[in-house]
């Protein structure tokens, strides 16, 4: 398409379209922005002024002065980057095993999986406490991390299923032929063409960790152990809302996702369209 | 040579002679993930189910077999029957909502425009970030005082008086606005992968029967994407009508939460609430019998469908 066309009025409905889905998307995000960095009788000016005037980080120092934030921020990084690396490291080769082995129960597995991946977390959260509560692992970051692995695990094995199948199974046979070991094939072969799915599988079960209300909310009770999620619902519901704050932190919260998604947009695109990420 | 073209050539991966104990390593690399899965998912399921059975306090150990009698009162309690009414208006309308939004939002970005791989990237926002942060934004946006919705309302003279959106007349449609927004981008994504794999001799041919725009997408593009329509629409079904954190968070802080105590908010008020987990189990257990049998005759609908 070349640029006479690109500016041709056939096509003046589509950037109407285009222009009316970024801002319905993103407006709220910088919205939240603005506000942020508003003093507090900006906030609540009329007119609303969308840029604020006066820039300020009182919000923000109000943020870590005042409430538990950054413990909630420093919980919320080490539950996610545990559940990652649990997942991954039970995923990875199991998702292995059923693209490249072949056994008795297999297709029984996959659809196992398959089924899991459908279970809404109100579905098995009654029991699941119950079961936490009764081997006391309630009220802690292992249980935690233990109920994000298995929750992210269905959708894991079948990303990272669907990654493994990509690879050439002539490829491994091909490296066997010339002398390779199955462990050096899977070491040298397969994960470093496997290694973007599993980047992109980590991924997604980070933002799975990072965002979940559910389980944090009835599994965890004190306060210093509480995640981003909870911490800042309880923050919100503490008494009048400081909306300055509120936004702030809602700010550094989606942080860390909208910076993954800048650097490796593809992925999360690819991975997505696989299945990844539900809710 | 010839083994190696033999085994190159054939199309499904044959365990190895030497390798007496392929079916083992494939258990035994499966073994992690299974227990996981079947001690922390399936199980709690089953528990579940048994724990419907029980008259049993959250947080105390003791339990005494009541039978169906948890069944029989939750059918009987009129909240539940209203809070599965207000689940399925909840569900249907977001669905519905989601789907012509994503379906139009993915035909937007499968045209050509600068920027359409940025715009792609950024739909997607809402979906990735937490719910808290969607609904405690929102509920700013939405504030009938300071709100910037309402603001906008009135200076383009929509309105009179500011609309009071967390109050009771307004929660459902405000919660609805909600999460459209935040789920609508898993349609898009969906219908997006699929637009791009439509081959182009598809809309050639219809071009050169001389179908015009609207012709070709009711009769090339959408019989295209009905298989993963059909996917989308179940999955996004079984989310919705599951779906806690948005209806709950939306609840807080206001007193018009009974408008939009869903069935997963009613389930869990009853567990962490009122204690009653035996209760909640049992209507734990009738959400996913309702859906279940949901999803059957949805499957059956389209099975009829394909053989027409």
């Amino acid at each position: 398409m070349n640029a006479t066309s690109l500016l041709s009025p056939r096509n003046i409905p589509l950037y109407v379209a285009a222009l009316a889905l970024l801002v319905f998307t993103t407006f709220p995000f910088l919205w939240m922005a603005s506000t942020a960095f508003k003093v507090s009788n900006e906030i609540f000016a009329t007119p609303p002024t969308l840029i604020p005037r006066t820039y300020t980080l009182a919000n923000l120092e109000r943020l870590f002065a005042e409430t538990r934030f950054l413990t909630y921020f420093l919980n919320s990084l080490k539950v996610s980057f545990s559940t990652v690396a649990l997942t991954l490291a039970v995923a990875t080769p199991a998702a292995y095993s059923l693209t490249r082995y072949r056994f008795a129960g297999r297709e029984a597995v996959a659809a196992t999986v398959l089924f899991a991946y459908m279970f809404a977390p109100i579905m098995i959260i009654i029991p699941f406490y119950v079961m936490m509560r009764f081997i006391g692992l309630n009220n802690t970051h292992f249980g935690l991390v233990l109920a994000y692995s298995a929750f992210c695990l269905p959708f894991a094995l079948w990303m990272l299923r669907t990654f493994f199948q990509s690879i050439p199974f002539d490829i491994e046979q091909a490296a066997m032929i010339d002398g390779a070991s199955r462990r050096q094939v899977i070491q040298y072969v397969v994960l470093p063409l496997a290694l973007p799915g599993v980047v992109a599988t980590g991924i997604f079960t980070f933002i799975l960790a990072w965002n979940d209300y559910i389980f944090a909310r009835v599994l965890l009770s004190a306060d210093e152990l509480k995640t981003l999620p909870v911490g800042i619902a309880d923050l919100y519901n503490a008494s009048v809302v400081d909306w300055g704050m509120i936004m702030a932190a809602g700010l550094l919260v989606i942080a860390p996702v909208l910076l993954v998604f800048v650097f490796i947009q593809k992925y999360m695109v690819a991975g997505l369209a696989s299945g990844g990420v539900k809710g | 040579m010839t083994i190696a073209t033999s085994i190159a050539t054939s199309a499904v991966p044959e365990p190895r002679r030497f390798q007496l104990s392929e079916a083992v390593t494939g258990w035994l690399l499966m073994v992690p993930a299974l227990a996981l899965l079947l001690a922390l998912t399936l199980y709690p399921v089953l528990y579940g189910a048994w724990l419907s059975f029980f008259a049993k306090h959250s947080f105390f150990p003791e339990q005494n077999w009541v039978g169906l009698s948890n069944y029989v009162y939750i059918l009987q309690d009129g909240e539940f029957w209203a809070s599965v009414w207000r689940g399925t208006v909840y569900s249907v309308t977001t669905i519905v909502l989601q789907i012509i939004l994503g379906l139009a939002a993915a035909l937007v970005l499968n045209e050509m425009f600068p920027g359409r791989n940025l715009l792609r990237a950024i739909v997607i926002f809402p979906y990735v970030v937490p719910t808290v942060v969607a609904v405690i934004l929102w509920k700013w946006l939405l504030n009938s005082q300071f709100g910037l919705v309402n603001c906008m309302l009135e200076d383009a003279g929509l309105i009179d008086r500011p609309i009071s959106w967390m109050g009771r007349d307004w929660i459902m449609i405000s919660l609805i606005l909600v999460s459209v927004w935040q789920f609508f981008p898993f349609v898009v994504i969906g219908v997006l992968a699929r637009l791009q794999s439509i081959p182009n001799e598809l809309y050639e041919a219809a071009t050169v029967d001389g179908a015009g725009a609207w012709h070709r997408f009711w009769h090339v593009t959408l019989p295209q994407l009905k298989s993963v329509l059909f996917v989308i629409v179940l999955l996004r079904s079984i989310w919705m009508f599951t779906k806690f954190d948005t209806p709950w968070l939306m609840i807080q802080g206001g007193g018009a939460e009974t408008y939009i105590r869903t069935l997963p908010v009613y389930t869990y008020m009853r567990t962490f609430a009122f204690y009653e987990a035996g209760k909640g189990a049992a209507m734990a257990m009738l959400m996913f019998l309702m859906l279940a049998a949901a999803s059957a005759i949805y499957f059956r609908v389209w099975k009829r469908e394909e053989n027409l």
